[in-house]
């Protein structure tokens, strides 16, 4: 994560070594010889739709599938809890003495979905549930387009700040002994929207969406959501990562183009790469459009010291 | 990467870090100034908090905003409070003259179902536990041995989300005034299980028809029965009175058939 600025890189990939002139073919033909399909992109709004749908028709049917909102539910019976909601909650609890009321339900449901997203690889949540994310993604090709035609500025930042913002929401958390952050949670507002309809509050949906269309790509997923922040730090423990081969990639960077946090694709340019594979960062939310995109395979959904082994 | 990329980088994080403690401070104070303004007006407000609710401050910050006591409750009388209700925005709230809580559930599960004992259960355990004791005591040889009505009976006795207040000026007893037809008219929604709670296809409001000489429908559908509110002689008058067992529960506002309901429930304070 912070060790890439102090090792040398491998020097440049020499040019009879990239994909397609060792083939023998152009650039072009080989992308199309490879294709680019939107298998996992496909996949992924399949389970997300899915399982939000579950959540309205849990509620709607009375059913015991998956009963209650993103942030917190119960699946068959067993209680799931959202991290960052239970972090605040255990702050503030752990100083008014409300912590010895807190029911065991509550305490597996913070572990289970700690394991489950261990497992899952830390920042899968978003791109695989978060309903927000799936308006960022039609926001963010909105976005895109506007920047293209050169209406609209690109502006970015660092991406540390949400560090920042999670430390700060934890504090103003214990200051007001409030669940600050869960008044203002897109993932939160979006989810009890569809599932117990719909209330004046989605304004702040429509107001977050719009400036992240007309001034700073992704913003809130990028550099403010400190759920997505929590997910990082699982993530970056986890074993399930995108692995990058680096005698594969032509440093094309179609990957990078539509990645959503392109940052963790850093290795792909030209030069860059200190190892000949790399396992994307924990940022990475999973999403498989840079497998769907790289016309050489050389990224891949991998399970870290899995192929040692094997 | 230079040296002076890394200083530039440096720069802008601290900018934007500047900003975002900006933000978040803002953030802090608006949560703060809408805490202290729900705080007054939550003292005087028309909805409850769902049975077992602990104390506001502490319900504000323990509740998690799930949703699993809406998902729960078998007659929809919990709802999340959006931002006009005046409550804290995404808690659960019960609006009784729509649709009051009619303790009709197997074992209070809103409660039983609180991941962060928001709405504490143990109170009722105990309850249940104790008077399952005392049955046993005197119906362990019973051949229709089933201690779980008196179990679930004495959980509801102690649900108490406040008190039943009567107004007398308008309600329709207290003017020597009888009813004729459905309280609520023909389009209500709601619905009371109880006392018929075995009775899941228990019929809705609307297509219960009354004809009583004194308006007694707060009594006749109480879901704790004469020990919360019962009819008496007062001053010549026989009137609806509300007794000690009350358990704000709110079903008396749901039928009163007066325009503005003559009986208000008032949230319990803690």
């Amino acid at each position: 994560m912070f060790g890439k600025k102090d090792i040398t890189p491998l020097p440049p990939k020499k040019k009879e070594d990239i994909p397609y002139i060792k083939e023998g073919i152009t650039f072009k033909e080989w992308k199309a010889k490879n294709g680019s399909g939107h298998k996992w992109r496909n996949i992924r709004w399949t389970v997300l739709i899915g399982i939000n749908i579950l959540f309205v028709i849990s509620f709607t049917l009375d059913l015991s599938l998956l009963e209650g909102s993103l942030s917190g539910s119960r699946l068959f019976g067993f209680y799931l809890m959202d991290p960052f909601n239970s972090l605040q909650l255990l702050i503030i609890s752990a100083y008014t003495g409300h912590l010895k009321y807190l029911t065991m339900n509550f305490v597996l449901g913070f572990f289970t979905i700690l394991i489950f997203y261990f497992l899952m690889g830390g920042r899968t949540f978003c791109s695989w549930i978060c309903p927000y994310h799936f308006l960022a993604e039609w926001g963010e090709k909105l976005h895109d387009y506007l920047v293209k035609k050169k209406k609209i500025k690109e502006h970015t930042y660092n991406i540390y700040l949400k560090y920042v913002f999670w430390t700060g929401f934890l504090i103003l958390a214990f200051v007001t002994q409030q669940l600050v952050f869960e008044d203002i949670n897109p993932v939160g507002i979006l989810s009890r929207a569809m599932i117990y309809g719909p209330g004046l509050i989605l304004v702040w949906i429509l107001v977050l969406i719009t400036f992240e269309i007309v001034y700073s790509k992704r913003f809130w997923c990028r550099y403010v959501c400190p759920i997505g922040a929590t997910w990082t730090m699982v993530g970056a423990v986890s074993p399930f990562a995108v692995k990058f081969e680096l005698d594969k990639c032509a440093h094309c960077r179609d990957c990078q183009a539509v990645c959503e946090v392109p940052h963790v694709l850093w290795f792909v340019e030209r030069g860059k790469a200190t190892k000949q594979r790399h396992d994307v960062g924990a940022d990475c939310t999973k999403c498989g459009l840079c497998i769907d995109a790289c016309p050489g395979n050389a990224l891949s959904y991998t399970i870290k010291g899995l192929d040692k082994i094997l | 990467m230079d040296k002076s990329e890394h200083n530039l980088n440096r720069r802008q994080f601290l900018k934007s870090g500047a900003i975002a403690v900006g933000a978040m401070a803002a953030v802090g104070i608006g949560v703060g100034y809408l805490q202290k303004v729900t705080a007054e007006t939550r003292i005087n407000q028309k909805f409850l908090r769902p049975p077992g609710a602990i104390d506001e401050d502490t319900f504000i910050f323990g509740c998690i905003k799930c949703g699993l006591c809406v998902q729960i409750c078998p007659v929809q009388a919990i709802k999340l409070a959006g931002i006009k209700e005046g409550l804290a925005y995404g808690t659960p709230y019960i609006d009784v003259r729509s649709q009051a809580c009619d303790l009709s559930c197997d074992s209070i599960q809103c409660v039983e179902t609180c991941p962060t004992a928001v709405l504490y259960f143990k109170q009722f355990k105990d309850a249940g536990a104790k008077a399952i004791e005392k049955y046993n005591a005197t119906h362990k040889m019973d051949e229709n041995y089933n201690p779980f009505p008196v179990q679930i009976a004495a959980m509801k006795s102690i649900v108490k989300m406040g008190v039943a207040k009567i107004n007398e000026n308008t309600c329709l007893a207290y003017q020597g005034k009888g009813f004729k037809g459905t309280p609520r008219g023909k389009d209500f929604k709601g619905v009371n299980r109880s006392p018929y709670s075995g009775d899941l296809k228990a019929t809705p409001l609307s297509e219960k028809v009354y004809d009583e000489k004194i308006c007694n429908i707060c009594v006749k559908e109480c879901p704790i029965g004469e020990k919360a509110i019962a009819m008496t002689n007062s001053g010549g008058k026989i009137v609806p009175k509300v007794l000690d067992a009350c358990t704000g529960c709110g079903v008396c506002v749901m039928v009163c058939p007066t325009e503005e309901p003559s009986i208000v429930v008032e949230p319990v304070k803690s």
